[in-house]
């Protein structure tokens, strides 16, 4: 094994650790630690297991084995960017939707109530 | 059938009052509901003081997010007809008449008020502007098949059946050419009828330069995404 793969290994064995602590703390959902689990998986395994990395590099049809594990790497940003945007587009559509039911119920209570006082927005207060 | 007039408004403490002292002069009888759209300024109780009914939105959520809640409104209430109408000053309600009738009569179910259908020559854009104007114009009529001369008018009147549909699909900042291209491509029955429209009274436009220089990507590509959406099949529920 040599320096390279042992520094990998490690950062991968940290990261892993990070994301299950974050899960655990209940900072991070299961959903999103998916992806980073994966990776992480990844990673180690291409470390362990040296020909690995040769065999793919191989296949793939590339030179190096840096162009390999630099592939893998944007793909796997790009991904996680993409998965983060859908995700941020729906949070952004229920956000919309319940601002909308909040502006229509604030109405129905201003109208049974009278005064607007009690429901005036906090960013008055 | 009931019409109600939906006023958007964003920080339009400097319009709201002629427009809506104008809107109960000229459009008696008319139900008015303004949306704050998260404003800044005192648009709220202004709208309040010049006796419309108004639904406060806690964030600002665009031109049609504003819309949306007031059709969501206007449903819920029992409405027939729900009638756009700009908070600036821009849109005369003498012609209010005119927008309601065909929808109203039932001839259809969206109405659009354009300035370009009696080439009202008090109406000069800028240059870009009015470029931009065409090209939204000759996409749109490409992809419903019918020349539409105004898409960026936010003078409309619409049905139930057009509410129905905008529950489930508008366009949150831009509810232009996307917007009419899907709403034709359910098989809404649109027209457009001739207004005049005045400069803004006071106030800042909702579109700064970086909407500006946005607004061709997102209402171009909304578009072509818009002629590729499967329409809808059945009413949404509320």
């Amino acid at each position: 094994m040599t320096r390279a793969q042992l520094i990998a290994a490690l950062i991968a064995a940290l990261v892993a650790l990070v994301v299950l602590e974050l899960v655990r703390r209940r900072r991070l959902s299961e959903d999103f630690s998916l992806l980073w689990v994966l990776a992480t998986l990844g990673a180690t395994m291409l470390a362990f297991w040296s020909g690995l990395l040769t065999g793919i590099t191989h296949a793939l049809g590339a030179k190096y084995e840096t162009s390999t594990i630099f592939f893998f790497g944007i793909l796997f940003v790009l991904v996680m960017l993409l998965y983060y945007a859908v995700k941020l587009t729906a949070l952004i559509q229920e956000v919309r939707r319940l601002a909308q039911e909040a502006a229509l119920l604030r109405l129905k209570v201003e109208e049974k109530v009278g005064d607007d006082a009690a429901t005036r927005p906090g960013r008055s207060a | 059938m009931r019409p109600l007039v939906v006023v958007p408004a964003h920080n339009e403490e400097q319009c709201l009052p002629h427009t809506l002292a104008e809107l109960a002069r000229e459009a008696p009888g008319l139900d008015v509901v303004v949306i704050d759209d998260g404003s800044r300024d005192r648009t709220r109780h202004v709208a309040r003081e010049a006796g419309a009914k108004v639904i406060t939105l806690p964030v600002n959520l665009g031109v049609g997010g504003a819309l949306q809640t007031g059709i969501r409104y206007a449903l819920e209430r029992g409405y027939d007809v729900v009638v756009q109408f700009d908070a600036d000053g821009q849109h005369d309600p003498r012609d209010l008449p005119r927008v309601l009738a065909p929808v109203l009569e039932g001839r259809v179910d969206l109405s659009i008020g354009s300035r370009f259908v009696s080439d009202d020559p008090a109406y000069r854009a800028a240059p870009m502007r009015r470029a931009g104007m065409m090209l939204f114009s000759l996409v749109t009529s490409l992809a419903i098949g019918r020349r539409l001369s105004d898409t960026t008018s936010g003078f409309r009147a619409y049905s139930r059946r057009v509410m129905w549909l905008c529950l489930d699909y508008f366009p949150q900042d831009f509810p232009d050419a996307p917007l009419l291209i899907w709403l034709a491509r359910n098989g809404v029955r649109w027209t457009e009828v001739p207004v005049t429209m005045r400069p803004r009274v006071a106030g800042t436009s909702f579109y700064t330069f970086t909407r500006k220089a946005y607004y061709p990507y997102k209402t171009l590509l909304a578009s072509l995404l818009a002629c590729w959406r499967a329409p809808r099949k059945e009413e949404p529920s509320t």
